[in-house]
């Protein structure tokens, strides 16, 4: 009898393993094909519209604060609008090697510090558009609405090209 | 026996392993070829699944360096994202296996970990991504770049093929005829698939194929074209990929965004859009206390400016900026005195436009929800702002600018007074383009401005009439820049137009351009806008609202003209031009007049 109410519960563990395994693969394979979609925006040739590009990132790691999950977003979208777009598309892009060196979350305002590539702008179409797609992709992620610019580390008062303003934080406001 | 047998085995299984040039990551070291040099990579964890490389590891810094690839990590952050020169973004994320390679997803065989303050990823999977493939030549690894993707677009009379690999493809036409093409890549293998026929027109069949040896691989491309096909144009979009493009698609400057058959989620649109969240829902119109008043529903938090003209138009319109219009256009008549309501969507704004029967008053306030327009049944002022940015409630600051631009008005201390700041100087050369020097260009397009200007009897300064530094040589750009403003600024001038040359770092784009800031900007930039249209041959871009230094920060209406590009050879040639010069000399004076009106000694401030 006790043989038998043995057995019973050597099988219920058994059981319960196996539903915890399977119930752990299954998260594990949901939290892996998840994924959060974020639009980042390309300026056009003519310099005033903008090109919606869908691109995709990773669910938030487990244990990732929304604060985390902000700041990854951020530097995400920074990335990808640095880089551009695919070559076949045409748009006004950032000086080859441009990249984020360091990102951060105040308040509403992200505050970017760019490799110094970024000041190689040529003039004020380049200028403007690659600041525009910039702002309107960070201003696009929840909460965000000013992009504060440092240039490899410093604060310009301008870039030199076509000289667009970099002492304030910019808006969507400012295009 | 079983003993022996799993010996043997295992013997075998370590044979094997090592008869391949992947198991050189059974050590800490891994040491590649390529381009001809030698990249020794230390930083290596050999994992179970495979080898996994430190992010920061010198070799493999040296290998990105060399590809014209930067990685973007720091310790502590989730994402280590390699943005490559094609461009393309390479997301690894600490701790998951799935890794994106542009918009593909794919998955490693383990995640990227973090350890002793280094961020590994999988090497192998990296070098894939990269365009690199190994590959054993006579006892080293050779890391082979390959031609990785053959892109065909096919449309009504036309076809284009674009290949692209990880490195600029140095390529060359082997042989061409009525019925196919071959076209030889240097330096790189390929392992997409040899043969691909197509269904369309001009393009029936697709070869591919690799020669020469791993360390000087050649591929070579050929296309079979059905009878009749259109003549091919060969080159580079880029300066990296090949482009074959035939009939219709030879003939666009510039190809559409075209998805790669894994990129499903892009999407373009001809108008600047906004979070799905902010739109203007609905406008409507009441009748109010003689007057009228026009409710605006917005959801989000868009920004907004508002100008109206003078009698006898006296239209009165706002643009809420960073919206769509969630509801239909409409054209309907309003409650007296207005005649018309017309809501549009136009580039990056929706307008709201009324149409006035007097020159009312008209008030404008917002909240969470939307804007209220109040139009009185009382004449506004003569003197009254003819423009204004606000704020929607809740929504970013708008305009940043002095007071004086804030309030919508300025009231210049000499009116007869304007300044013509000729862009760069001394120090700073501004663009350049062989003989062609900006700061030299903007001066004589400036002098030639001043003296029509003077001959009409405006009082004209300029900020520099030589080759100088406004301030000081080789200042910061704040200095620079601050002293134009303050020249104009200390004597309180009517207005301010900057004049500068463009440039691109490609020759495609052309044209003038005229930039504002301040909503007291608009209608100076405007009418210079439609003189240089009107005036000049040079393609005209229109105006652009853009946040530059001088604008902003000059107190008075201000513009900055850039009046061509350097960079394009249409451009340069009218800049190279006297006569044009002149012609765009006069476009920017009969602008200012336009805008300024004739001067007097009873000349009226700006507003």
């Amino acid at each position: 009898m006790q043989s038998v109410r043995s057995q019973r519960i050597f099988f219920l563990i058994a059981v319960l393993i196996v539903a915890g395994l399977i119930a752990w693969w299954w998260q594990s394979q949901r939290s892996s094909t998840m994924t959060n979609r974020i639009t980042v925006y390309y300026t056009k040739l003519d310099g005033k519209s903008e090109i919606p590009w869908t691109v995709s990132m990773r669910p938030p790691a487990p244990g990732e604060s929304s604060a985390e999950h902000l700041h990854n977003t951020v530097l995400y979208a920074a990335t990808q609008v640095l880089a551009g777009p695919p070559a076949t598309t045409a748009a006004i892009r950032f000086p080859p090697g441009t990249h984020v060196l360091s990102a951060n979350v105040t308040g509403s305002t992200v505050t970017l510090d760019l490799s110094g590539e970024a000041a190689r702008q040529s003039g004020d179409l380049a200028e403007n558009g690659a600041f525009k797609s910039l702002v309107w992709t960070m201003t696009a992620l929840p909460g965000i609405n000013a992009v504060a610019v440092r240039v490899a580390g410093q604060q310009l008062t301008t870039l030199p090209g076509g000289h667009l303003e970099l002492d304030e934080p910019l808006r969507r406001s400012d295009w | 026996m079983s003993r022996c047998a799993a010996l043997t085995g295992s013997a075998s299984l370590i044979a094997a392993l090592l008869a391949t040039p992947a198991l050189a990551w059974a050590s800490d070291t891994l040491t590649y070829t390529f381009g001809g040099e030698q990249i020794a990579m230390t930083q290596v964890r050999s994992e179970p699944q495979g080898p996994a490389i430190a992010v920061d590891d010198p070799g493999l810094t040296q290998l990105l360096g060399e590809l014209g690839a930067t990685v973007t990590w720091r310790s502590g952050e989730r994402y280590i994202l390699i943005t490559t020169a094609e461009p393309l973004v390479i997301g690894f994320a600490v701790g998951d296996r799935q890794y994106d390679v542009g918009p593909v997803a794919q998955t490693a065989p383990f995640a990227p970990f973090v350890e002793g303050g280094h961020a590994y990823v999988p090497l192998d999977q990296l070098l894939s991504a990269l365009d690199l493939a190994p590959k054993n030549d006579s006892g080293r690894t050779v890391l082979q770049p390959q031609l990785a993707g053959l892109d065909v677009q096919t449309a009504p009379s036309g076809a284009k093929v674009v290949a692209h690999a990880g490195v600029p493809l140095d390529w060359r036409v082997r042989s061409q005829s009525s019925s196919k093409i071959a076209i030889e890549f240097d330096g790189v293998g390929t392992a997409l698939q040899p043969n691909r026929t197509l269904q369309g027109d001009p393009i029936s069949r697709i070869e591919l194929k690799t020669e020469g040896s791993i360390s000087a691989p050649r591929t070579v491309l050929v296309l079979w074209l059905s009878p009749g096909a259109p003549a091919a144009v060969l080159g580079t979009d880029d300066q990296r990929d090949f482009t074959a493009a035939f009939g219709t698609l030879a003939r666009q400057n510039a190809p559409a965004p075209q998805a790669r058959p894994e990129q499903p989620v892009a999407q373009t649109s001809s108008t600047p859009s906004a979070p799905a969240q902010s739109g203007v829902t609905a406008v409507r119109s009441t009748s109010a206390n003689g007057g009228a008043v026009v409710r605006i529903d917005v959801s989000g938090n868009p920004t907004y400016e508002w100008h109206r003209l003078l009698p006898p138009d006296n239209r009165w319109w706002i643009d809420l900026h960073g919206v769509t219009l969630s509801m239909p256009e409409q054209s309907t008549k309003g409650s007296d005195p207005i005649s018309g309501i017309r809501v549009r969507q136009q580039a990056g704004a929706v307008r709201v436009a009324l149409s006035l029967t007097r020159y009312n008053a008209v008030a404008v306030t917002s909240d969470a929800t939307g804007i209220t327009i109040t139009v009185s049944s009382s004449l506004a002022q003569a003197d009254a702002p003819r423009s204004g940015p606000q704020n929607n409630a809740g929504s970013v600051q708008t305009v940043q600018s002095g007071a004086s631009a804030a309030s919508g008005r300025y009231v210049a201390a000499n009116p007869r007074l304007i300044v013509i700041d000729p862009g760069h100087g001394g120090s700073d050369t501004g663009a350049i383009r062989g003989d062609a020097v900006e700061k030299v260009l903007t001066l004589d397009v400036a002098k030639r401005v001043r003296d029509i200007l003077s001959a009409r009897g405006w009082q004209v300064v300029m900020t520099r009439q030589t080759d100088r530094d406004v301030y000081a040589a080789d200042d910061s750009a704040h200095d620079e820049l601050q002293a134009r403003d303050d020249i104009a600024n200390g004597r309180g001038a009517r207005l301010f137009v900057s004049i500068h040359v463009n440039s691109f770092m490609n020759a495609g784009p052309h044209g003038a351009t005229v930039y504002y800031y301040k909503a007291i900007d608009l209608p100076l930039a405007e009418a210079v806008d439609r003189r240089i249209a009107q005036q000049t041959i040079i393609k005209d871009d229109g105006i652009v609202k853009d946040k530059l230094y001088v604008v902003h920060h000059a107190n008075m209406p201000a513009t900055l003209v850039e009046t061509a590009y350097l960079s394009n050879p249409d451009d340069l040639q009218l800049l190279e031009s006297p006569d044009w010069r002149q012609k765009m000399a006069r476009a920017i004076a009969d602008g200012i007049q336009d805008y300024a009106g004739a001067p007097s000694p009873n000349l009226s401030n700006g507003q």
